[in-house]
């Protein structure tokens, strides 16, 4: 039996039992972005010769979440709802040396998570972050989401969504990361290639990353996976847009001063020879 | 003629993977497995070129191509 | 641990150029407390401002850089205490300091540090409420300090009256924390923090100075360790160190599987983390007693009111010629009901003099409920007792 290559990467087993298949839905999307992610980390750990230790995955509560709840065969934590920005800034201070992943989805980054959200962007902290957007709150029975489009019919909007959503990387990138992408679940080499593009950089990379949720939206995940192609488009092609696709692409890559390098200047202006007790 | 490995313990049958492959080297087996999916199976693999988009797009780790040298 | 993991790593050896030297200094409680948490060896703080603790995260942000630490003020106290987590994980020593509206904040942090045993220190400068609450003295939060996380599990909590013991109990709350795996909480009030008083610091070789027990050094290599397992307190393999931890914050095995549940796996995880602290309190509560043997009447108190509850016994006793015995709980959390039972004989009258409406009289009562005729409250809301208000007390009740 030939097992999936990226296996190597993931825990079927702990020492107490059986840890596999993922929890996640037939055709969703998150399990999807996981197999990327895991594409992109090993060949950066084969190119870039970092080691596996370095590698930290932070999630916070959601389907995007489970991806790391206990299937990974790296360092990891699925923690509380939204806080995983702050968590992977806490990390970052005691050891700044940490490759940082952060898997969200668009209720932990746009919701409860918002404030930790601009504010990580703000500081430009280390860490890449996989916002995966599926447009309604999964985990819970499918809630309206702040990204969540005008009419849809969701269980808490069951007369039509009122509210604008969110257009989270314009976010992103207000808020001032240094990299900020979107991508579909359909789009598996250009995701790839940005979280590598996210993993090398020094500074917040925040990666949209569109997908499917078969089951809320009712339809097949080879549909949906059709759909997301088809109502998306290039930011370079976008004048040839005529029904409002979503644009996709890369929205900036910048270089800026990254939170803890800039603080690594203070630590240095003390002389920190080690006295003799 | 290279061979499909499709791991029953994890797929779910979404069926991406005869979508996305460029070859339509694989088709929906016409078999409900014991959890109720229908689970993916080699039909014309002479076409097949190993290109890893089926292992790439799965979501579950659950399908393998196994190159063989004629 | 790879090079740059190793390189990078916020700790450093305790004996530092900028650590205070031994001797006698005069410093704010607020100051005190960072000094002893530098001195414990923590190197993260993440804070938010808020009166009156702001005094620490100042001062903090002034040694830390100092002394090789990294110091940032977050957005809010939820992502404070989130911090801590992620910096404990990381292999770091955290810290953080609030006042009671951000104490509420912190509560969810607060519970999920329970639930995977994540050693932190969270300083909480009790300020009076409910609501927007004062900005004066307190010790409202000393209930919630047990009781305001979600769900079961215990908790450590420490109650210093002086700027020394600002410095000593912070030192004390990082070894508790290490040697337990578990946030430790130290309800210090406004006086505390805000006075000045003399500061006395050790020889460095007589500080002890406690650090997480690691599965290194128990030769427990990464294919066969548990990160809540082999002991009841399991040894902590940090982030970064090679053994793929999954840190998870809801019920699991003892290696961190989250699907194996029922009803049984529940209950030993949750009751493991109930026992680890509560079944312990003999070793991790502390108590300080004057005048106890045999006197008639006790009064029990804690935190800076003790400071003016002493001078209140004193006098009760020299001038009012009344045999009052004085017992000061340092450690709040787990309460220590068996040890109070094996040291307070029958008294009259036990006044509990609290900047509350009376909230650690109820566990007293529960644990010394036989051995009291009458038990009386003595509140003080948004004030410090004076020596006098508390004697005036005394004497309504037993002269």
């Amino acid at each position: 039996m030939k097992k999936h290559p990226m296996l190597k990467y993931l825990k079927e087993e702990g020492p107490l039992g059986q840890r596999m298949p993922l929890i996640l839905c037939p055709g969703c999307g998150s399990g999807q972005i996981l197999n990327y992610t895991l594409h992109a980390v090993d060949r950066i750990m084969n190119k870039d010769k970092i080691r596996k230790e370095n590698f930290l995955f932070i999630s916070g509560v959601g389907c995007s979440a489970r991806l790391t709840s206990h299937y990974l065969n790296f360092d990891s934590a699925w923690t509380i709802h939204g806080r995983t920005l702050a968590i992977a800034t806490g990390s970052l201070l005691a050891n700044p040396a940490f490759k940082i992943i952060v898997f969200t989805g668009d209720g932990d980054t746009g919701s409860i998570g918002g404030n930790h959200f601009i504010h990580a962007c703000r500081r430009n902290i280390d860490v890449t972050i996989l916002c995966i957007n599926n447009g309604v709150y999964g985990m819970t029975g499918g809630q309206v989401a702040p990204t969540t489009s005008v009419g849809t019919i969701t269980t808490t909007t069951p007369y039509g969504n009122i509210e604008e959503a969110f257009d989270l990387c314009k976010l992103a990138e207000t808020a001032g990361a240094s990299y900020v992408a979107r991508w579909t679940t359909a789009h598996p080499h250009q995701v790839i290639k940005s979280i590598m593009k996210g993993l090398r950089k020094k500074g917040t990379a925040f990666i949209e990353i569109l997908s499917q949720c078969p089951v809320h939206n009712k339809l097949s995940p080879v549909t949906m996976l059709k759909k997301l192609k088809e109502s998306t488009i290039q930011i370079s092609k976008e004048k040839e847009s005529s029904e409002g696709e979503t644009l996709i692409g890369e929205f900036c890559d910048l270089d800026k001063p990254e939170w803890n390098e800039s603080y690594q200047k203070l630590i240095d202006q003390f002389d920190h020879e080690e006295g003799k007790s | 003629m290279n061979k499909l490995w499709i791991d029953e313990r994890y797929c779910k049958g979404c069926l991406i993977c005869v979508d996305v492959c460029p070859a339509k080297a694989i088709k929906a087996s016409k078999e409900i497995n014991d959890w109720g999916y229908i689970l993916p199976t080699e039909d014309d693999m002479n076409g097949c070129k190993a290109c890893g988009l089926c292992e790439l797009m799965c979501p579950d780790f659950a399908i393998a191509i196994e190159e063989v040298d004629e | 641990m790879s090079k740059e993991m190793k390189a990078n790593n916020t700790n450093k050896r305790l004996h530092n150029v900028h650590l205070l030297k031994p001797g006698e200094y005069y410093l704010q409680g607020s100051q005190a407390c960072i000094e002893g948490a530098i001195m414990a060896g923590c190197r993260v703080y993440g804070g938010y401002p808020i009166t009156p603790a702001s005094e620490i995260m100042e001062y903090a942000s002034r040694r830390l850089p100092q002394v090789g630490g990294r110091f940032i003020q977050m957005e809010d106290e939820i992502a404070s205490a989130s911090l801590l987590i992620g910096a404990s994980w990381g292999g770091a020593k955290a810290l953080t300091a609030t006042s009671s509206p951000g104490f509420s904040l912190m509560q969810e942090a607060i519970s999920i540090a329970i639930m995977s045993e994540t050693p932190m220190v969270i300083i909480d400068v009790q300020r009076p409420g409910p609501g927007q609450g004062y900005i004066t003295a307190s010790q409202e939060d000393v209930m919630q300090a047990r009781w305001g996380h979600h769900g079961e599990g215990s908790i450590i909590a420490l109650a210093p009256s002086s700027v020394q013991e600002m410095f000593d109990m912070t030192i004390e709350a990082f070894n508790l924390s290490e040697q337990w795996r578990t946030p430790v909480l130290v309800m210090a009030e406004e006086p505390v923090a805000h006075m000045r008083e003399r500061l006395l610091i050790p020889p460095w070789n007589e500080i002890e100075i406690i650090d997480r027990k690691k599965p290194q050094d128990l030769g427990i290599m990464p294919e066969n360790y548990l990160p809540w397992g082999h002991d009841i307190v399991a040894p902590m393999a940090n982030w970064g160190e090679g053994y793929s931890v999954n840190f998870v914050g809801l019920v699991h095995l003892e290696d961190g599987n989250i699907t194996k549940y029922g009803p049984q796996m529940h209950y030993d995880c949750i009751e493991r983390l109930f026992r680890k602290i509560e079944g312990n309190v003999n070793e991790i509560a502390r108590i300080e007693t004057k005048f106890l043997e045999g006197c008639k009447n006790l009064v029990i108190c804690y935190g800076c009111v003790a400071r003016t509850a002493i001078e209140a016994v004193i006098e009760a006793r020299k001038e009012g010629g009344l045999d009052v015995g004085y017992l000061r709980l340092i450690t709040l959390w787990p309460f220590p009901q068996e040890r109070l039972r094996d040291i307070v004989g029958n008294v009259n009258t036990i006044f509990v003099p609290e900047m509350n409406l009376g909230m650690m009289k109820h566990p007293i009562t529960e644990a010394l409920r036989d051995r009291f005729k009458k038990i009386v409250s003595i509140p003080s809301l948004g004030v410090l007792h004076s020596p006098e208000y508390i004697l005036s007390k005394i004497y309504e009740e037993i002269r």
